[in-house]
């Protein structure tokens, strides 16, 4: 429909805001309780213009104005608010005139009258949307004299987020975030009239989500703790990358002042995250400027570590890579290493000869769907999800994005401005469509809460519970009143053992089987727990087909597609990592660290060569012979592929590490050493490999990042040795929070109170362990350091545990004998 | 001077504009005030529930609907809105739960015709709530009541068990196979639970915060539900107009302001209190007649609760026809018809303090121009004048303020409070002058709660 904007004519579709048509026109109004992706209310009173549009009579035709004959524009007797009302034909908008000036800056007043004047101390200052609309609309100077109420200032909300009640403006957007974005309805507005407060009820907002609040909190109310007074907005350098946290590929923005990150923010990607990021991205970036990081390369000598250069230690490495069989050394890089190091550890290994190269974690199964992988607006728009596992530790975005799905409401058509800005589809109090999610897990996960169906498997089961499935969906998924399927019966029949495997009742499963079927954009999404055997991935991939649904493979890391998809792996199976610690005679590990496990260290100081290219100095680099520092995922230029098969750029912050080095740079070096020229040398030559091999220029990817489908059938990856019957005493969950930097997170680590070791109170009895106990274990191998936290949700029995790079989600067994409490000096002297 | 349009000559026809007029008959309130008259027994002796008999026996819903229509009631909890329109407003019935909402908050200062009906005559509510409900074809009616009125909750509660215990609630309403039940809700002391979208939220356990419409509550009310809002007259209303015939309604009443209505005197006058009295009447009948006129002299009244604008005490005024149009084209609102006399002894400046400072703690603080205008700002100039440290600017400042709470706010509680002061400077801006220039009030007295 035809829209006058001022003297801008434009056409727009049924449903646009009259807020959305002005900025689409060119011109601007004020706002503060809009924001994209939430919906729109009405609340500030800042948008407000004077709108008429044309009427029609009884007859249908329009009343015309008799001195023009056009039809007549009656003006509504009000100011209207642009971002809660539609456009209508031939409607007409004043967003300059006097009156429409006089309201804006009347509201700007109103809006500072009860403002703390706390500029100079605001981290806000300088990105303050408060402070620019009222430069920009308001009349300079306040006419209230009184006293401003007094609330309470820098209210710890969470142990990440600080609260200044009196800067607040009620513009409701935190609130409405919670209710609308994840579902958490942790906020909430308290008292009324002036009086009015945000406050909660739980203590320290329980959601995975909570960060976003400061992004969107237009002054300085709602701020991250982590870059409290850390700089002011102007002299950050921003810098605009992919986080490398989880598979999601989420658009951050790195705010980076004197070689220090000071804070992580979200940036828009809206095929991704959109505006949103978890907090484990937003907050776990202090450990980049840990004072313990690496700087300079170590090389031991006289049994210590001493400080070295670069060249000295390649020098040493290639002198003593010269002294054995170059298919004896090993290589192995961390998951979420970029294309580019892929590149360059695949060059390394092959000048060297060996064919023991491998990226860690990867699990038993591929993480590269069969056919085209759903992407996050297939899972968006989906009328039928399963999920198996916790979604919402795993990969949280996609958590987000399920939410999007059960409100039902399709991803908005960008326009010139960008994101609508108030989209009307959206409402408060959403209804979510329940219906549609099945979550299924070994334990409770939170988003259980809002499906519409939940099955708890016993851990481990997931070939099962996908086998019997299967059985269900290619039988026509019809129930059989509980009896076995009779001659020429249709339906499946189920063994007492299938049965038990689905954890539901056989009518429920036979629901979800048919919900599945029936719908006509079903998505499967599984991780961890899947991934562990090539069993329960190939069940999963069954079921997937069986019912037509497409499937989202949450990978352990970053870039664990992208570096599948490299071929980033061993020629043989017994030179695939963690074998390979043993197979070889020589290891290259970056950001591993294996020694964690006292036995694996004990025989790597029996190793001819250990080099450990790491941000610090962990276990494994404790006993190596050549310890370089690491880039921080921060610091890296580079590329990565997502869980969509979406290729992201990555881009560096300036961070002050000394001579760190990504392994790019490392194989640099040693190539320089070894007299080589190895692609993979520098970024540009790993690009030309990747220009080759995918036909796409990195160097050129758009912030959106481009969906890679290859044109052949890819080449058959080198699995790792598997355990096909899966056993033991405790499950390893996936986590949102990277455990191996909690200790040099502070903040996060106080929010999530060490890594958990939760398991049910029958259990902490008999081993002798109460809730809040600091424990070590041994599990699998690794000594861990963990929090007891009994949970009579956990069943009785299993033990959950969060990840590690070295330690992978999965059943693994616990040594419980080895389950000791931390007794600190004073509590056994008292 | 009368707005009565006087269609012929015979007596006989002309439209009844004044209790005076043999005529009329006080029907809505005549138990008020009797001992025993909110039980059913009492209600019964007295006709009650023959209306609602004959409606559900006699009449379908959408024939209850169009004698509403007929009768051209308008809403009595002060917007005045048709009412057989507004229930014509419900979509065709499609399954879901349909609700019919009676707004019992009366919270506007001024106001208590529904107190009464609730203590001393609920059976008359419930009577119309049967009626309403049957002719919107909803199932459940829900009394929204404020919870400052506890005697009114315990006689409403106490009469629908005795109404569910003689078969005139629940399944089979009065043997027919119609079903109503009734539930009451007590509210917990906020004004803008009034306001019809807050009082649903409040109704839902949500905050009483206003909603956007549209949605309108018939299209999605509670809990998205299709929803008719009522005030508590307007169901009694309903009750003698199916009773009696919309031709008997309508002909009391002028032109746009058609029936018998509930009117309120307070302030300092001889005989306060609520008074029903055909439309059209003039407020010198209701103050003088029927409220036996002022104790002391008085200079100004609001004609229809605080948040309409105060008139000034002239003939011109106080003839006027208390109608829904007289009143807009005086420049102020019927509103509920709560006449509050304003004694000339009584500074205006204290006078309107007092009525800012209850909009100022209502607000609910939803938008900037009334939580930061009305409830901050407002109630300080206010302050400041009292203290005597106010000054000519200030006095700008506040008119200037209050122009921009005019039709900015996202509920008409900003206006409720802008108007009223705005006529205040109109009439009265003598004693704003006097209280700048001279840093004391014009009018002294301050003792004013005595007998």
């Amino acid at each position: 429909m035809k829209v006058h904007i001022n003297d801008v004519a434009m056409d727009f579709p049924q449903g646009t805001s009259v807020i959305d048509a002005i900025f689409a026109a060119g011109y601007d109004v004020p706002y503060f309780c809009s924001q994209e992706y939430m919906s729109p209310i009405g609340a500030c009173r800042m948008c407000l213009a004077r709108i008429g549009a044309p009427r029609k009579d009884k007859e249908g035709g329009w009343i015309l104005d008799e001195a023009t004959g056009e039809p007549k524009i009656f003006t509504f007797p009000n100011m209207m608010a642009t971002c809660t009302t539609q456009v209508m034909e031939g409607m007409v908008v004043d967003t300059l005139s006097e009156d429409v000036k006089r309201i804006q800056s009347g509201m700007v007043e109103f809006t500072l009258i009860n403002h703390p004047l706390d500029c100079p101390v605001c981290d806000k200052g300088g990105a303050c949307e408060l402070q620019d609309r009222s430069y920009e609309y308001g009349t300079g100077v306040s006419r209230f004299e009184f006293d401003k109420r007094h609330q309470e200032k820098h209210h710890p909300l969470s142990e990440v987020i600080t609260l200044d009640r009196e800067r607040c403006i009620h513009c409701k957007r935190c609130v409405r975030y919670f209710e609308e974005v994840p579902g958490d309805n942790v906020l909430d507005f308290i008292e009324r009239g002036g009086h009015t407060y945000i406050g909660t009820f739980d203590p320290g907002l329980p959601s995975n989500f909570t960060g976003n609040i400061t992004d969107i909190c237009p002054v300085g109310a709602l701020l991250d703790a982590t870059s409290r007074f850390r700089g002011r907005n102007w002299e950050y350098k921003h810098i605009r990358t992919t986080g490398m946290d989880d598979a999601s590929g989420s658009a951050i923005m790195v705010d980076g002042r004197t070689g220090r990150i000071e804070r992580i923010k979200a940036a828009l990607n809206p095929d991704i995250n959109k505006t949103w990021i978890d907090d484990g991205t937003r907050f776990g970036h202090e450990y980049a400027d840990a004072p313990d990081r690496l700087t300079t390369p170590l090389l031991r000598k006289d049994g210590e570590l001493k400080a070295a250069t670069w060249e000295e230690a390649a020098a040493f490495i290639t002198e003593r890579l010269g002294g054995m069989s170059g298919k004896d050394v090993g290589i192995a890089i961390r998951a979420d290493a970029t294309l580019e190091e892929g590149v360059a550890a695949k060059a390394l290994a092959e000048a060297l000869g060996t064919g023991q190269l491998d990226h860690a974690p990867r699990p038993a199964a591929s993480v590269i769907p069969a056919q085209d992988p759903a992407t996050f607006t297939d899972l968006a728009t989906s009328d039928g999800i399963l999920v198996v596992g916790d979604v919402t530790e795993e990969v949280p975005i996609a958590d987000l994005r399920i939410k999007d799905a059960m409100k039902g409401v399709t991803p908005p058509e960008l326009m010139p401005h960008g994101v609508p800005i108030a989209d009307l589809r959206l409402k408060e109090h959403p209804q979510l469509k329940r219906a549609i999610l099945t979550v299924a897990a070994p334990y409770r996960v939170d988003l259980m809460k809002h499906a519409g169906q939940t099955v708890r498997y016993p851990a481990g089961g997931e070939a099962a519970l996908f086998g019997a499935l299967t059985k269900l969906a290619e039988h026509g998924g019809e129930r059989v009143d509980g009896e076995p399927a009779g001659e020429g019966q249709a339906g499946a029949s189920l063994d007492d053992g299938e049965r038990a495997a689905l954890g539901m009742p056989y009518e429920d499963a036979a629901a979800l089987v048919r919900r599945l079927k029936d719908a006509e954009r079903a998505v499967v999404v599984y991780g961890g727990f899947v991934l562990a055997t090539r069993a329960a991935a190939e069940a999963a991939n069954a079921f997937a087909k069986a019912v037509q649904a497409k499937v989202m493979i949450l990978g352990p890391m970053a870039d664990s597609y992208g570096l599948e998809l490299l071929n980033v792996g061993p020629s043989h199976e017994r030179y695939a990592y963690p074998a390979m610690l043993t197979e070889a005679k020589a290891l290259i590990l970056s950001n591993l660290d294996p020694g964690q496990d006292p036995d694996v260290r004990r025989a790597l100081q029996d190793k001819e060569l250990l080099v450990v290219h790491d941000s610090f100095l962990t276990d494994s680099a404790s006993v190596a012979d050549v310890v370089l520092p690491a880039k921080s995922v921060y610091e890296r230029d580079g590329t990565t592929v997502n869980l969509e098969g979406r290729f992201l750029g990555v881009h560096a912050a300036s961070v002050e590490s000394g001579e760190s080095e990504d392994f790019v740079g490392l194989v640099g070096r040693l190539g320089e050493a070894l007299g080589q020229r190895l692609e993979g040398r520098s970024v540009r030559s790993a690009r030309r490999v990747l220009r080759k091999r995918f036909e796409l220029d990195p160097a050129e990817l758009s912030p959106a990042g481009r969906l890679y489908r290859p044109k052949t059938r890819r080449q058959a990856r080198v699995a790792i040795v598997s355990h096909e019957a899966f056993d033991g005493n405790l499950l390893v969950t996936p986590s949102m929070v990277r455990i191996e930097y909690l200790t040099r997170n502070p903040h996060l680590e106080r929010v999530v109170e060490g890594a958990r070791l939760r398991m049910h109170p029958d259990d902490a009895a008999l081993n002798g362990v109460a809730d809040g106990d600091a424990v070590r274990l041994r599990v699998g191998g690794v000594l861990r350091r963990a929090v007891v936290r009994e949970d009579d949700t956990v069943p009785p029995g299993l033990m959950l545990l969060p990840c590690l790079p070295d330690q992978p989600v999965g059943l693994v067994q616990a040594d419980l004998t080895t389950l000791t409490r931390e007794e600190r000096a004073l509590e056994v002297a008292g | 001077m009368s707005d009565v349009t006087d269609t012929t000559h015979d007596a006989s026809t002309r439209p009844i504009t004044s209790r005076r007029d043999p005529r009329y008959e006080v029907v809505m309130y005549r138990h008020v005030g009797v001992e025993g008259a909110h039980t059913l027994d009492y209600y019964r002796s007295h006709g009650g529930y023959e209306a609602a008999r004959k409606a559900l026996s006699q009449m379908s819903p959408s024939q209850v609907i169009d004698e509403v229509k007929a009768s051209k009631l308008r809403g009595r909890g002060g917007a005045g809105f048709p009412t057989g329109v507004k229930w014509s407003f419900m979509p065709p019935v499609d399954g879901r739960q349909r609700l019919l909402v009676v707004n019992a908050d009366e919270s506007e200062p001024g106001s208590f015709k529904d107190r009464y009906i609730m203590e001393d005559d609920p059976h008359q509510l419930i009577e119309g709530m049967i009626i309403g409900c049957y002719a919107i074809q909803a199932t459940k009616g829900m009394v929204y009541i404020r919870g400052e009125y506890v005697k009114g909750y315990e006689r409403l509660v106490g009469a629908i068990r005795e109404a569910r215990q003689a078969g005139l609630l629940g399944r089979n309403v009065l043997g027919t196979d119609v079903e109503v039940d009734i539930t009451v809700h007590r509210g917990a002391g906020a004004y803008i639970c009034g306001e019809e979208t807050a009082l649903m939220n409040s109704l839902e356990g949500l905050r009483g915060n206003p909603r956007l419409k549209p949605p309108f509550p018939a299209q999605a009310g509670v809990y998205g539900l299709p929803t008719t809002i009522n005030n508590v007259t307007t169901m009694t209303s309903v009750v003698h107009i199916v009773s009696r015939g919309a031709d008997w309604f309508a002909s009391m009443g002028t032109e746009d302001s058609k029936g018998t209505k509930l009117y309120q005197v307070s302030g300092p006058v001889e005989r306060p209190g609520v008074y029903e009295l055909p439309m059209g009447a003039t407020f010198r009948e209701l103050i003088y007649d029927l409220a036996g006129g002022p104790k002391e002299p008085a200079k100004g009244f609001f004609p229809g609760g605080s948040s309409t604008p105060p008139l000034p005490w002239t003939d011109e005024y106080l003839d006027l026809p208390m109608t829904y149009d007289a009143m807009a084209k005086s420049g102020s609102m019927l509103g509920t018809g709560g006449v509050i006399v304003i004694p000339r002894e009584k500074d205006i400046v204290s006078a309107m303090y007092n009525v800012v400072r209850f909009y100022a703690h209502e607000s609910c603080g939803k938008c900037t121009p009334c939580r930061e205008g009305i409830a901050t700002w407002l109630p300080k100039m206010y302050q400041k004048l009292l203290a005597g440290l106010g000054t000519r600017e200030d006095l700008s400042l506040i008119e200037d303020m209050v122009r921009n709470n005019r039709g900015t706010a996202f509920c008409p509680l900003a206006d409720a409070c802008a108007m009223p002061v705005q006529a205040s400077f109109k009439w009265f801006r003598d004693e704003y002058e006097y209280i700048v220039d001279n840093g004391k009030p014009m009018y002294t007295k301050s003792d004013w709660w005595q007998a």
